[in-house]
């Protein structure tokens, strides 16, 4: 199996407890002891799948998935609550941060988060535009199973050429939003060398980590120099899906991703 | 009993498609070649075709079921760069590139085109040397599906598809029971040659256009009763079938042909080859085919005689039929054949009743 000397983790990942718990329906809940369960229910539940079954393989394996919390300013009151229900409901959270919005990104760079996760486009794309590393946490259908953690990189950040991507600014996209794809490319980069480690411990079949590559706007030869570049960065993707202008959201309702790595470039206003 | 193919195709367009499908097309149009861009996939006809339907896979199918699954994987690319020989599919494919460039030139800003996806359950990684072999044979593939082991069922609604061609009877039967076109693909044991210039698709009439509800009369009460029935009802049209709608759609992109004076040059042709007679139950089968606004170009009553030695003459790209006396009859004799596996056929063989157990695989 992998040496003990490629050990590379924890996997550091952040997440913001609004996606955690759902903040909106504090006051129609009727469980007093624990906030309601919100949106990134189902991503901790696959993480912490992926992470017993890395334990199960190699005792010592420090190459783990690890989240911690970060809240925005809020109340004592508030902060107790949301450690008390992330013990409530077993979860398997390093840390907490409670801190300013400013303070935020700062944080994130000082934890060495690998990943920062959001439902929030905006907060998505504003943490890739200071170069850290963030994704989309994909909104869930509830019935989603648990066993296992999907993660879907962009085809057309990974895959097209500079050139395609300087060539953007005719389609309307700003110099900064082209910055932030191509930043967003080497943030990839680094988290896809962590997961492809991650990803060899498992077998083809039976595995608790899946990982897929998405071309929406490029042609094949996008999506295959995609392919092949993850797999230089170590990646063997198991899905691909290449569409060519076709509608995504059909496809990711099949999917049903947890993270999307999508560099901002989808959904760009 | 709804009929479950007649469920309706609608998507809303959002913002966000509008947004993509703009800038995959601007994409395309950046692009240094002459390469035409894919199709909107809601005014498309869209097909999928399995991997093993497109390519040759023989060989390598052996490896998978023989050994591991990462034994396959890595054949596959150790061999990347060599590409796979033509499958079943493959021609008919390259017809439907054929007609899709004469509609592009009469019509160059539709998007009523034939959509070719790539809809397969190997691993991504297979789909490199997939990829190199649709470059290597120049096809106009854009979009692919690989979902890495996970049934495609779902993913042939994501992508809108209209007909599904594989090699696997499973997928196959499950793709026709959501109400998908579907058929199972067979390699025919001579070559034929077939047109470059026209697409050419045969079909059989009972339980492939039309329901079975006529063939159950015939595998139960006998052919005495089946030609009472047709007679009495010959002014009821028959139900549906899993590849009226596929029919359905090649008329309407010939209809855009005759728009522009080519009828006698239309890249497109239908043939209707039944084992019914004219004489005696073939009056039903026009006149539902009239009651649906659909016309096939060829209708051929066989009245029972073997269709394998009239298919040599037609050498259409693909027959579809849902009995597999008649998939091994034109396979035989060089005919490409996909078997449609539904309705009261699938528990015969030969005109005999099989046992539960001796299914067709």
């Amino acid at each position: 199996m992998e040496d003990k000397k490629n050990c590379t983790g924890p996997l550091m990942i952040a997440l913001q407890y609004n996606d955690l718990f759902d903040l909106d329906s504090i006051s129609t809940s009727t469980d007093t002891d624990a906030l309601p369960k919100g949106r990134a229910f189902t991503f901790m539940k696959a993480v912490q799948t992926v992470n017993e079954r890395l334990v199960e393989q190699n005792k010592s394996d420090c190459l783990l998935f690890e989240v911690i919390l970060i809240s925005k300013e809020c109340s004592e009151e508030i902060k107790t609550k949301i450690v008390e229900s992330v013990k409530h409901y077993g979860l398997e959270i390093g840390k907490f941060f409670f801190c300013k919005k400013e303070e935020l990104i700062n944080t994130l760079q000082s934890n060495k988060v690998k990943l920062f996760l959001s439902t929030e486009r905006d907060d998505v794309y504003e943490a890739l535009h200071t170069g850290i590393p963030a994704a989309l946490l994909y909104d869930q259908a509830d019935d989603h199973v648990f066993n296992q953690l999907t993660v879907i990189f962009s085809g057309d950040v990974i895959g097209f050429s500079e050139d395609s991507l300087d060539g953007l600014s005719e389609f309307g996209f700003s110099e900064t939003q082209i910055e932030t794809i191509k930043t967003a490319k080497i943030c990839m980069k680094e988290f896809a060398v962590l997961i492809g480690q991650m990803r060899r411990r498992f077998g083809q079949e039976n595995s608790p980590l899946c990982t897929c590559v998405l071309t929406s706007w490029g042609s094949r030869n996008v999506c295959a120099s995609a392919l092949k570049t993850l797999r230089e960065w170590g990646l063997d993707v198991d899905e691909a899906f290449c569409l060519a202008g076709a509608p995504c959201s059909p496809i990711l309702a099949v999917v049903k991703p947890h993270i999307l790595w999508d560099g901002g470039l989808l959904n760009m206003s | 009993a709804s009929n479950p193919f007649t469920f309706p195709r609608c998507l809303t367009s959002t913002t966000t498609e509008e947004k993509d499908w703009a800038a995959a097309k601007a994409h395309f149009e950046n692009l240094k070649s002459t390469k035409p861009r894919p199709p909107k996939p809601k005014y498309a006809v869209t097909i999928a075709v399995s991997s093993r339907s497109l390519f040759d896979m023989v060989a390598e199918r052996k490896i998978f079921e023989e050994e591991a699954l990462e034994k396959y994987v890595q054949h596959q690319q150790e061999h990347e760069n060599e590409p796979l020989k033509p499958g079943p599919a493959f021609p008919f494919v390259k017809a439907l590139i054929t007609v899709n460039e004469r509609l592009r030139n009469l019509y160059p800003d539709s998007e009523e085109l034939f959509d070719i996806v790539l809809m397969t359950n190997n691993h991504a990684q297979v789909g490199v040397r997939l990829m190199n072999s649709i470059n290597h044979y120049d096809l106009t593939i854009e979009r692919f599906c690989m979902t890495g082991g996970q049934s495609p069922i779902e993913y042939l609604k994501a992508y809108m598809t209209n007909l599904y061609l594989s090699k696997d009877s499973k997928k196959v039967q499950e793709a026709i029971e959501e109400g998908i076109a579907a058929a199972i693909m067979f390699k025919p044991d001579v070559e034929t040659q077939l047109s470059d210039t026209q697409l050419r698709v045969a079909f059989d009439g009972d339980a492939v256009l039309f329901s079975d509800e006529s063939e159950i009369i015939v595998k139960q009460h006998g052919l005495d009763t089946f030609f009472e029935h047709e007679k009495q009802y010959e002014n009821k049209p028959l139900a549906q079938g899993p590849l009226k709608c596929f029919l359905e759609a090649l008329g309407k992109l010939q209809k855009k042909f005759y728009a522009k004076n080519e009828r006698l040059n239309c890249p497109i042709r239908t043939f209707l080859v039944t084992a019914r007679s004219a004489a005696s139950s073939g009056a039903r089968v026009l006149k539902t085919l009239r009651s649906w606004g659909l016309e096939i170009d060829e209708a051929l009553f066989l009245a029972g005689a073997p269709k394998g030695p009239l298919l040599l003459k037609i050498r259409p790209h693909i027959f579809f039929d849902d009995q597999m006396f008649h998939i091994e009859g034109a396979k035989e004799m060089g005919t490409i054949a996909a078997h449609v596996p539904y309705g009261i056929g699938q528990k015969y063989n030969k005109g005999k009743l099989t046992e539960p157990e001796k299914q067709q695989k």
